[in-house]
């Protein structure tokens, strides 16, 4: 790691914001910065993810929710000259120094993306099951019962039962999406990132996604990046706030429960952007 | 300095159905007729071709009927005019080219787009782009001056240590190294470029959210390329194939200089043989009357075999387009 970046992002580290109500931490932030090419992105990321809560990332475009998130399962480490900085607890592990191999974080942080993306040459029983595959999982019983048990978790059991060798790429875009939510459940991850999730959906797919999320959460902590404010006020317990600084480059401005963030912000700048005055 | 405010577009005087769209004479200018006239002047030109192919090629068809689909040998000037060695030794050629270009050329594509760090990725791109503006002639000469002695020298002896190589390759003995492997491996050689060109192009646009998604679930990249990729972008990588076999089947004059250009039915790869257009350029000097019109056949049934290909591969890559548009 070169010393400038490391200068860069040690000037201040924000503290989490301490809570009695939060239970123990799924995931650990401690001034976590992402640079590409020598240019920070994202810095200052300092707050806990409690476990089976979900926790919004929210903020203007550019102020580095997704970069993030996505240094959250080493999704950076694809990008030729991205650095992450700080740690990332999983557990008490630092997910990039720690001892833990890039595929095994991968199946403990599963991940759903902006656009639903099934693999388009698989069928609905291939995708549901192609993590448990890539994983070497071979006997038929167990991968049956994967399948049943994700789609069942995604809400989408009864409607796809009687189609399961069917193209993917046939089901209707909510029903990609939580197909691809029943591909990353298969793996029975510990947590679940959400880039923007709904926003390549219509109200009615957003709603179905927003009610399996308030289910799900009994079972895996979330994460959840999203643009919509009204998502993250209606369905996420904690929310981290993000700006994009003077440099260009996005930092935490605060972390709290969601119901503080919303109603009784410290920052003038949180209240301002829940207010819909900027972003 | 004062802003000057543009106008908002007028657009009433361009109604559908107004008068300016109905009448004729004001977009019909000189250059409306000189493009009329170049597409038919092109389409006169592409009809009196296969036209008149098709008409120099009628007399073999009636008189020696069968004889360019079944008949071996070839007697000049008086005939019969057989066309089964030609046959033959395009299908090898052109099958055993493409299985050592596909192979090479997979990996190669793979490399390009997945494995290779980015200096070195430009640097092998620019080769093959290089490769592909190589003109044939140049890869005959070198097939014939360079790998024909080094065949002779140290491929086929150690072909010959193998167990039935005799059997399955021939055992020619001393003789100049023309032979119908020699001719497969240079045009593997030149239709490798058309091969990786055209599947890094497949391969690189199979989307990155796929790429994403298989990481995430703990794929090694090994696994998403050979789960996720390679599936995705199968039918491109199958309309690369063909295209190269068009290219295979097609090319002249490499295949002229290193083949040996004798026309027996040849299954012994060691053993020189002859293709359908290497065959037409070697041969059209001399030939007359049934010959013309048996080199004419040949012709015909080259260039239906290649629209045929051709077709194939675009059809091949407007599906792949279509399963791309569906992620």
């Amino acid at each position: 790691m070169d010393q400038e970046f490391m200068a860069q992002v040690e000037t201040k580290v924000v503290a989490p914001t301490e809570s009695p109500e939060r239970g123990a931490a799924a995931m650990q932030l401690k001034g976590v910065a992402v640079s590409f090419h020598g240019r920070v992105a994202v810095r200052d990321c300092t707050f806990d993810v409690t476990k089976n809560r979900v926790t919004s990332l929210i903020g203007p475009s550019g102020s580095g929710k997704t970069t993030l998130l996505r240094a959250l399962n080493r999704l950076h480490d694809l990008t030729p000259g991205a650095k992450v900085a700080g740690q990332i607890l999983l557990e008490g592990t630092d997910i990039y120094r720690g001892d833990i191999t890039v595929t095994e974080l991968r199946t403990r942080v599963g991940m759903v993306f902006q656009r639903p993306n099934p693999f388009p040459t698989m069928s609905i029983y291939e995708n549901a099951v192609s993590g448990l595959r890539f994983n070497g999982v071979k006997k038929k019983s167990i991968l049956d019962e994967a399948a049943e048990t994700s789609l069942k978790s995604a809400a989408l059991w009864d409607s796809v039962q009687s189609r399961l060798k069917v193209a993917a790429s046939n089901l209707s875009g909510g029903e990609q999406q939580r197909l691809c939510i029943a591909r990353a459940l298969a793996m029975d991850p510990e947590v679940l990132l959400m880039d923007e999730p709904t926003s390549a959906l219509d109200p009615i797919a957003t709603l179905k996604i927003e009610e399996l999320m308030t289910e799900l959460k009994k079972r895996v902590t979330v994460i959840i990046v999203t643009h919509n404010m009204q998502q993250a006020a209606r369905i996420s317990d904690d929310c981290a706030f993000l700006l994009m600084g003077e440099d260009r480059a996005g930092e935490l401005i605060e972390f709290d429960t969601t119901e503080k963030i919303f109603n009784n912000p410290i920052d003038p700048r949180t209240l301002d952007y829940t207010l819909g005055r900027f972003g | 300095m004062s802003i000057v405010i543009p106008p908002p577009p007028d657009f009433t005087t361009h109604e559908a159905g107004g008068a300016e769209f109905n009448s004729a004479t004001p977009t019909r200018t000189w250059y409306h007729y000189v493009l009329i006239l170049a597409s038919i002047v092109f389409a006169a030109v592409s009809v009196g071709f296969i036209g008149t192919i098709l008409w120099n090629a009628l007399p073999d068809f009636e008189h020696h009927t069968g004889t360019l689909l079944g008949g071996n040998g070839w007697q000049s000037p008086a005939g019969p005019f057989g066309g089964l060695a030609m046959i033959v030794g395009t299908l090898e050629t052109s099958v055993v080219a493409l299985v050592i270009a596909v192979v090479i050329g997979l990996g190669t594509s793979i490399s390009i787009v997945f494995l290779l760090p980015r200096r070195f990725r430009n640097v092998v791109a620019t080769l093959v782009e290089l490769l592909a503006a190589v003109p044939s002639v140049v890869y005959g000469l070198w097939g014939f001056l360079v790998l024909a002695p080094w065949m002779l020298k140290t491929v086929i002896p150690w072909l010959n240590s193998w167990p039935f190589a005799k059997e399955l390759f021939g055992n020619p003995g001393q003789q100049d190294g023309q032979s119908l492997l020699l001719a497969s491996i240079v045009l593997a050689v030149m239709i490798l470029p058309t091969f990786v060109a055209i599947s890094r192009e497949v391969i690189s646009v199979v989307p990155n959210d796929l790429i994403e998604a298989s990481l995430s679930l703990g794929a090694t990249r090994w696994q998403m390329i050979r789960e996720v990729v390679l599936p995705t972008a199968k039918i491109g990588l199958f309309g690369a194939t063909f295209l190269a076999l068009a290219r295979a089947t097609g090319e002249t004059v490499a295949v002229a200089l290193v083949a040996g250009g004798v026309a027996n039915v040849q299954y012994h790869l060691l053993y020189p043989g002859t293709s359908i257009a290497s065959w037409i350029a070697t041969e059209f000097g001399e030939a007359q009357g049934n010959e013309i019109a048996a080199l004419m056949a040949l012709g015909v049934l080259l260039m239906l075999v290649n629209f045929g290909l051709s077709l194939i591969s675009r059809g091949l890559v407007s599906r792949q387009r279509k399963v791309l548009a569906v992620v």
